[in-house]
């Protein structure tokens, strides 16, 4: 029996007048990689933010409807500052602080109120290696994070992410930004990730969806055209719409 | 290792379709043994196993075709599923053919054919070798196999030749001999298509190694 | 190709233009500067440079001392109203006012501040003029170069350290002081640079608040006696007072060659104080990024 980790039910967001996202209703499975696809400006980010609760910070946004996580609503029973430990995000642009490697990847635990040096030693170093980028930068620790190229930056923001210990991991458009071998080295270790986290990722790129996620959303002008396996969504799509987008007819 | 679980994909394609090459020639020997040796419990086992043959295609047509949807394989990975999935298309005629051999063996019960078996004899070790030549071509890539089996397809239609004059020779002379003479031809045209099929599976061979198909380069 | 030589003539103008520009400018600070402490250290005496009433060493140590007093006052309630402006009120009628307050307080005539302080920070607290009242002063003065500098500052980070912080679940005040803040420190200090200059140069506003003589004990450190040197309710004279009272009110003989130097000294003082301030905010900066091996 799948474990459903998020619930979602009726989701409506506006932003002042404007309806971004339609009456969405969708389960996001545990330890499973869930992607959005969809054509620009069709909602998928801004329902992905909805998830970590970062619409908050946009002025004017308002959200009706359910989202539960572990069966809690996380608008009216789960505080924002746990909700975003527990469901990390990583942005399409690469945005390391302007600090160290060490003092980056140790921000989330330090923040939380670690602040012994072995534990967050520790923390650093797990978190370095479970994003797959431990032996480039262990001898680079203490240098700025600044200096770093483009897949380096993402790694070190999944490191950062990872260091928190969450449950979710949401990515908007990850590997966008990025060189093909960079976006290999990520999806790779995405794929590695799946086996201790939930991610949703939202991607423009469809092959992307089709080369890792297991379940595959389809977005339209903020409504959720159709979520199913990705091996159906992309061999046997239900609706007619699905089969234009992905077959590039239009978007 | 980059791109591990497609890496693992490919990895397994190729074994599928080895043991499907395993299955075949299994088929086929069982298919000669009960042949020459009207070994009846082996050509019933032989008919049974196409069952297994056919689901091995199935599922390797759809390791292709998933391969192809979800990992966009370019180069020699697209050309190593594209041979892949015509491949197992002849191989599963084949495993047909021994399955129809022995079919046959065990209708010919009664008939005592194997004096007049002659140059179905030799169709049937070079249709073997042939076979087992083909799928070595595939797995170690060799180009000098797949030319050796083009060239013994000529020694295998002569081979025909000879014995359907044999077999007609029979019929016309020997009536008592007709049902078997007809069943043996039968036999015959059996082994002559499946080292057709051996040099489609060589000529895919190449296409995979080349890109070169029937020495037209299609990609 | 006329029209390439009339635009190739046009650029070579006007980048020889820019040149005499900036040529014109770097050499009027020289010679100014130069001018000033030339004249000063010409006609110095060696008494001068001591620590009692014939020499100006006293009103060197007030006008540091003033200095950082009305930092030391202004610093944190600048960085907070910056902060503020930035991160808590963006947009909205009350950063509106907040910035037009700001922008009313900058282009105050420093005489006004001087007798607004006299008015409140010596005639309704009763105490005589000291220290404090004039770092007051100047404090009001330096308040919103140091506001505005900040909120510029934080305002032109990127978004994306908001979103990066926020999304590892800080609250908003940890990612202003743990990521903000110290991202922009640098640029905070050379507000701090540029609000102690006009600090150092004040003369309007200290004029009634800090009062004109100086009288100090240097082996006195009790604090609450009026000839200790550390003692903020005492009256202490800077050094730009200094210059005015010498040249306007006094009556010794190298009054004249007291207010040159005194003149050379402020200017020698603004000088070092900027290249210390820059030296220490590159190596907050260089200990805040980590060594930074080259630019992507």
């Amino acid at each position: 029996m799948q474990q459903v980790k998020f619930e979602i039910k009726d989701l409506n967001l506006y932003y002042r007048a404007f309806q971004a996202l339609k009456a969405i209703s969708l389960s996001i499975p545990a330890h499973r990689i869930t992607s959005f696809i969809g054509p620009s400006g069709c909602g998928k980010s801004s329902f992905l933010k909805t998830l970590n609760r970062l619409n908050d910070l946009v002025e004017g946004a308002r959200v009706e409807g359910q989202v539960l996580l572990d069966g809690s609503d996380i608008y009216t029973q789960v505080d924002p500052i746990t909700l975003r430990r527990r469901v990390g995000m990583v942005f399409q642009q690469p945005n390391p602080f302007p600090q160290s490697v060490y003092d980056n990847v140790a921000f989330g635990p330090r923040m939380q109120g670690i602040s012994k040096k072995a534990a967050l030693d520790e923390i650093v170093e797990t978190s370095l290696r479970q994003a797959a980028i431990w032996e480039e930068l262990k001898d680079r620790l203490r240098k700025s994070a600044l200096s770093l190229s483009g897949g380096q930056q993402q790694r070190l923001c999944i490191a950062r992410t990872l260091a928190v210990k969450p449950d979710v991991i949401l990515m908007d458009e990850p590997t966008s930004a990025l060189d093909p071998i960079s976006t290999t080295k990520i999806e790779d270790l995405v794929v590695q990730l799946r086996e201790r986290y939930t991610i949703v990722i939202v991607t423009h790129n469809m092959q992307q969806a089709a080369r890792i996620s297991d379940e595959t959303a389809f977005f339209l002008l903020g409504e959720m055209v159709e979520c199913n396996d990705t091996k159906e969504i992309f061999s046997h799509p239900a609706s007619k719409k699905t089969e234009d987008y992905i077959s590039g007819r239009f978007g | 290792m980059m791109r591990e679980s497609y890496e693992k994909s490919l990895a397994a394609l190729n074994d599928s379709l080895l043991q499907m090459g395993m299955l075949i020639e299994t088929a086929i020997a069982g298919a000669v043994t009960a042949l020459k040796s009207k070994d009846l419990a082996l050509a019933r086992k032989v008919m049974e196993q196409d069952y297994v043959i056919d689901t091995k295609e199935k599922e390797i047509a759809g390791l292709c075709v998933s391969l192809l949807l979800l990992q966009q394989p370019v180069a020699s990975d697209l050309r190593m599923v594209t041979a892949a999935s015509r491949i197992i298309s002849d191989m599963e005629r084949i495993g047909d053919q021994a399955a129809d051999i022995s079919e046959i063996v065990l209708a010919m019960e009664s008939d005592d054919y194997c004096q007049y078996l002659g140059e179905i004899g030799a169709m049937a070790e070079n249709a073997i070798g042939m076979l087992n030549d083909s799928i070595d071509a595939y797995v170690h890539q060799d180009l000098s196999l797949v030319k050796k089996v083009r060239a013994q397809d000529d020694t295998v239609d002569a081979l025909f030749v000879k014995a359907k004059d044999s077999m007609a020779d029979r019929l016309w002379n020997h009536a008592r001999q007709n049902k078997c003479a007809i069943d043996l031809i039968m036999i015959a045209k059996y082994f002559e298509r499946i080292a057709d099929h051996s040099v489609n599976i060589a000529n895919w061979t190449e296409f995979c190694k080349t890109g070169y198909y029937k020495s037209a380069r299609i990609i | 190709m006329e029209r390439i030589k009339k635009a190739k003539l046009a650029d070579a103008c006007m980048t020889a233009v820019f040149c005499c520009v900036a040529g014109a400018f770097l050499l009027l600070l020289l010679v100014f500067a130069s001018y000033v402490i030339l004249r000063g250290f010409l006609g110095a005496s060696p008494e001068m440079f001591t620590f009692t009433r014939k020499g100006m060493m006293n009103q060197l140590f007030n006008t540091v001392y003033l200095v950082f007093l009305s930092l030391l006052i202004s610093a944190p309630l600048g960085i907070g109203a910056g902060i503020c402006l930035s991160e808590y009120t963006r947009g909205g009628k009350l950063s509106e006012l907040i910035r037009m307050c700001i922008e009313t307080l900058s282009s105050l005539p420093s005489i006004v501040v001087g007798l607004f302080g006299y008015l409140v920070f010596i005639l309704m607290t009763g105490f005589k003029w000291n220290l404090l009242a004039g770092a007051l002063a100047v404090s009001i003065l330096c308040l919103p170069l140091i506001t505005s500098t900040t909120c510029d500052a934080m305002r032109n980070l990127p978004d994306a350290y908001r979103a990066g912080g926020m999304g590892l679940g800080a609250t908003k005040w940890q990612t202003v002081s743990h990521i903000l803040l110290p991202a922009c420190l640098p640029r905070i200090f050379t507000g701090m640079i540029l609000a102690a200059g006009r600090g150092f140069g004040e003369a309007a506003a200290l004029l009634y608040t800090a009062g004109m003589s100086t009288d100090l004990n240097w082996s006195n450190w009790n604090l609450l006696s009026p000839t200790c040197p550390l003692n903020p309710m005492r009256p202490g004279e800077t050094l730009s007072l200094y210059i005015w009272s010498s040249f306007t009110e006094s009556t010794a003989a190298n009054a004249q060659k007291a207010a040159n130097l005194s003149a050379a000294i402020l200017m020698l003082l603004v000088l070092v104080f900027n290249l210390l301030v820059r030296k220490l905010s590159q190596h907050i900066d260089r200990k805040s990024l980590g060594e930074t091996v080259c630019s992507k």
